[in-house]
């Protein structure tokens, strides 16, 4: 008798006959999908866990966001290849530089330069300020996850109320890696005191289009 | 990692002494409590939320056999190489073997409670990996050589003088008290290794049945790292860990946040599932899942059972105020607070820590915070049952507790006695406190007077009043 | 919330005290106000002579088979009908949860701790839940600070209570302390047991009550103000403990055995 055999005959003659495993989720403890604009609420609670939004006209909003990345030193802007909103949005950024705009390897290399990740959102969660980035259809993560400052591009019919309405989809067949990013990477190991870019983004900026 | 439980008395007295911790545990204790309160006051829907998870949890363990079947089944089909650990040593045995078969000399971890049980750096460093802890707290107290003092928090009893100092031997770093740049020191080193690493070690907060996946919680960003960017992925995770379904998952996820550090959600949730898929630019081409049974089954099958439904978010820790004064290193194992209390005695043997479940007041606190619902003061209560029925009570104790309800079964002989305790009390205190009693009551007269008993208990008054005879 | 009784409430109301073995023997004084309290608001008071204690130190150190037995000379000890009342939160839910747990496998003792359970109260509980007391008609004066006993507002579900009792006294000023629901350290055995943590446990709490200023703690279990004013007089700070009962019977009362 192998291990897992083995296993499962002590967890067997432990459970014993308990009748049959519920089939259905159980009822009730999801609060109720929030009332009104859920972008509002997106605004409120991704500034709640650290990030920034921009929202309104394009111009001021890259102008701002221009502003912002210069202010945190950022030199290179990152966008997959394959990413068309978020190299949209990264070229768009050149004239407020000095930026250079790379998809290249030498990202993940570890660069020497400051660097702000781009990359379009799958969906975003009201409920909790989540960005959802997914590796479905071959999406990479990277921009989110080892890039200095992170920049995610949401369209505002994206945004969800809660989180049951964002992992719907993924019932079925997830795929690899589903990712909820809510702020910047935080740590408050040394004295409790909450300190930004642990190990992920300093900078979680949410960029609502749409 | 080395059991030292049964001394909790010695090293809560060491702790107590100790300034640096004493210090450090003032600047903490307290804030993730008030944090986690106006969290679940902010969530109206939190009660019900609370029940629906311990509802859950109390489905999975009445059925793991089912569950746990289901989520192999599915993780398997997704690329998942799963291996089953009896006990730590298999564990260690397990993981040293994934280890050389994968070729990995440099692995990067993320926090695991579960890895500590079965002293996982050790059995890996034994196998020639270099195993370096990623998570903050978990890399300061790596280089300190020192174990996690708290599930959350594990260098919470260090202060930032202490840690500047640590990276300053270990890592070549300038001294400095800047929290920020401390932690902008861990990065840039930590991040080296992220990329250079072979395999990422982490945890799993959730096994999700349905779907095969693995589910990791964290605020800095590291378990995401170490389950995208290496070849490898171990993830060492309990076999309770288990939840019924994907849509189950937001419940937990509304609770362990808010239950443990008072956030709405945590920075990072990874939900990882095999291996990459075709296509894929990045994420392990391996991916395996050691689940540890070292004790569960045995509990699952007692009347401890709803200690598996713990989520291990430490808030029982927090609002624990023994916990509070002595720190997590007095419990002497992985698991301290409350949850140790219980949880230690039973993974290790009642007889190897029954000091534990002595180690609290049953003040209640924790099961207030309990986010799963886990009666913790009435498991505390009957580990003590057990250690009398085990033979682990001392001869005194129990003489003076036979004694004690030898008296009391007799209201006359009770009141002979509080009689002469009152004249000797009075005529030895003229009234006052007494200030220093024999053993066992001299630990209380210590640093605080002990009433001396009335002249005239209060049944012998009522009877003279009320002109009773007998 | 009004607890139902079934009786007439225009009747008598029988209450049997449990003057518990703790207040017997150190603080008589508070079994005294007991009875005053509840003679002042119409109950006919019995004390059954035969009662010692609950049995709570046995239970809560895991010595079972001595719990039981004083549990049982308990049970026995008691009228089957009535209210029991009690000065103790801590006594009070010892009845109420724990006899459960020690007779689980004894069918016929355990419907009787049921039973008795269901009639047991706490003294603040009783006089607001089930004789709706709004004025305790106490003349105590004073400034006052309420120290949660563990048991009785985690055990019993008391929080509200006593604080309404105690603001309800025209001459008290009514201060509460922070933390007034942590532990202050005593837990029976444990304070025995783990000595050093549970001193640490105390100072904390008489900071907190130093902090508010006020002359006198009350609370609604003994045990407390034993470990709390255990640390007081050792120090000689300037607040006194005081049981809730003889706040409520007011100041002639408990004066005989203060100290």
């Amino acid at each position: 008798m192998n291990e897992r055999e083995s296993l499962f005959r002590r967890l067997s003659a432990a459970c014993g006959e308990r009748g049959a495993a519920v089939e259905e989720p159980l009822p009730g403890g999801a609060p109720t999908a929030p009332e009104g604009d859920r972008v509002a609420l997106f605004a409120k609670t991704f500034t709640a866990a650290g990030g920034v939004l921009l929202r309104g006209p394009v111009e001021k909003a890259l102008s701002d966001l221009g502003e912002m990345l210069r202010s945190e030193g950022v030199t290179a802007l990152f966008f997959p290849e394959d990413d068309a909103a978020a190299r949209e949005i990264a070229e768009a950024l050149v004239p407020f530089g000095p930026f250079n705009l790379t998809t290249g390897a030498e990202v993940r290399g570890g660069s020497a330069a400051v660097t702000a990740g781009f990359r379009a959102a799958e969906a975003a969660i009201a409920e909790t300020g989540t960005i959802v980035e997914t590796s479905a259809g071959g999406k990479t993560l990277l921009p989110g996850l080892i890039a200095d400052v992170h920049v995610s591009i949401v369209p505002a019919a994206s945004v969800v109320a809660r989180m049951e309405e964002a992992l719907a989809a993924f019932t079925e067949d997830p795929p690899r890696n589903i990712s909820f990013l809510s702020g910047p990477s935080k740590t408050a190991d040394i004295e409790q005191t909450l300190t930004v870019g642990a190990h992920g983004p300093k900078k979680a900026i949410a960029l609502m289009v749409g | 990692m080395e059991l030292n439980a049964n001394a909790f008395g010695r090293n809560a007295r060491k702790a107590l002494l100790d300034k640096t911790l004493q210090e450090a545990l003032g600047r903490t204790t307290g804030r993730f409590q008030a944090h986690r309160d106006a969290a679940v006051a902010a969530l109206p829907e939190f009660e019900a939320t609370r029940e629906r998870a311990s509802r859950i949890k109390g489905d999975v363990l009445d059925h793991l056999d089912t569950y746990l079947a289901r989520f192999i089944e599915e993780a398997e089909k997704r690329g998942t190489i799963v291996h089953v650990a009896r006990d730590a040593a298999q564990a260690r045995e397990i993981a040293a073997r994934i280890a050389w078969e994968e070729g990995i000399t440099l692995a990067v971890k993320s926090k695991s409670m579960a890895s500590e049980e079965v002293s996982f750096n050790e059995a890996l460093q034994g196998a020639g990996v270099t195993v370096v802890e990623s998570d903050l707290g978990e890399f300061i107290i790596q280089l300190a050589g020192e174990a996690p003092s708290h599930i959350i928090a594990p260098a919470v009893h260090k202060t930032r003088e202490e840690i500047s100092l640590l990276f300053e031997r270990h890592l070549g770093e300038p001294r400095t008290d800047s929290i920020p740049e401390l932690v902008g020191m861990a990065r840039k080193h930590l991040r080296a290794k992220f990329l250079s690493a072979g395999m990422g070690v982490s945890g799993g907060n959730f096994l999700v049945a349905d779907t095969g996946s693995v589910v990791l919680v964290t605020n800095e960003g590291n378990g995401r790292m170490g389950t995208v960017l290496p070849r490898v992925h171990l993830a060492v995770v309990g076999i309770e860990k288990v939840i019924p379904r994907m849509a189950d998952l937001p419940t937990f996820l509304r609770l362990l946040p808010r239950s443990a550090s008072g956030q709405v959600i945590s920075s990072y949730v990874s939900i990882v599932t095999g291996t990459r898929r075709a296509g894929d630019p990045e994420g392990p081409e391996r991916m395996h899942l050691l689940l540890l049974d070292c004790g569960r089954s045995a509990i699952l099958e007692g009347k401890y059972r709803e200690i598996l439904k713990c989520i291990r978010c430490a808030a029982c820790l927090n609002s624990c105020p023994v916990y509070q004064s002595v720190g997590g290193h007095a419990y002497g194992w992985v698991y301290s607070g409350p949850i140790g209390a219980v949880l230690t005695p039973l993974l290790v043997g009642l007889p190897e820590a029954a000091a534990l479940p002595d180690a609290s007041t049953l003040c209640g606190a924790c099961a207030d915070v309990c986010p799963v619902k886990i009666p913790l003061p009435d498991f505390l209560l009957e580990l003590r049952s057990d250690a009398r029925e085990q033979g682990l009570k001392t001869p005194g104790e129990i003489a003076a507790m036979k004694g004690y309800a030898g008296v009391m079964k007799r209201a006359g002989l009770l009141e002979a006695i509080e009689r002469i305790a009152g004249v000797l009390g009075q005529f030895f205190t003229k009234g006052k406190g007494i200030s220093g009693l024999p053993y066992p009551f001299s630990g209380w007269t210590e640093r605080r007077d002990f009433p001396a008993p009335a002249a005239e208990p209060f049944r012998k008054q009522w009877k003279i009043k009320r002109g009773v005879t007998r | 919330m009004p607890y139902t009784t079934g009786m007439d409430p225009k009747g008598p109301i029988p209450v049997s005290l449990f003057f518990t073995c703790l207040a017997d023997a150190f603080s008589p004084g508070v079994c005294t106000a007991t009875v005053e309290v509840l003679e002042r608001f119409g109950a006919t008071v019995r004390v059954p002579l035969s009662q010692t204690c609950c049995g709570q130190p046995a239970f809560n150190s895991g010595n079972r088979k001595e719990a039981r037995a004083m549990a049982r000379k308990f049970l026995l000890s008691f009228p089957d009908d009535g209210f029991i009342v009690t000065p103790s939160g801590s006594c009070a839910a010892m009845v109420k949860h724990g006899y459960p747990v020690l007779f689980r496998d004894e069918p016929r003792m355990l419907a009787r701790a049921r039973a008795i359970g269901e009639r047991i109260f706490e003294l603040s509980q009783f006089l607001v839940d089930v004789l709706g007391v709004t004025d305790p008609k106490s003349d105590f004066s004073g400034k006052v600070t309420y120290h949660d006993s563990c048991h009785l507002r985690r055990g019993l579900g008391v929080i509200e209570a006593p604080r309404k009792l105690l603001r309800a006294v025209p001459g008290i000023e009514f201060v509460e302390m922070e933390e007034s629901d942590r532990c202050c350290g005593f837990g029976g055995v444990f304070s025995l047991k783990y000595p050093q943590i549970s001193c640490k446990m105390t100072e904390r709490k008489v900071e907190r009550i130093l902090a508010t200023g006020a002359s006198y703690v009350t609370s609604g279990d003994l045990g407390c103000l034993l470990n709390i004013g255990g640390l007081i007089s050792r120090i000689g700070y300037p607040v006194k403990t005081i049981h809730l009962a003889e706040i409520l019977a007011g100041k002639t009362a408990g004066k005989e055995d203060a100290g």
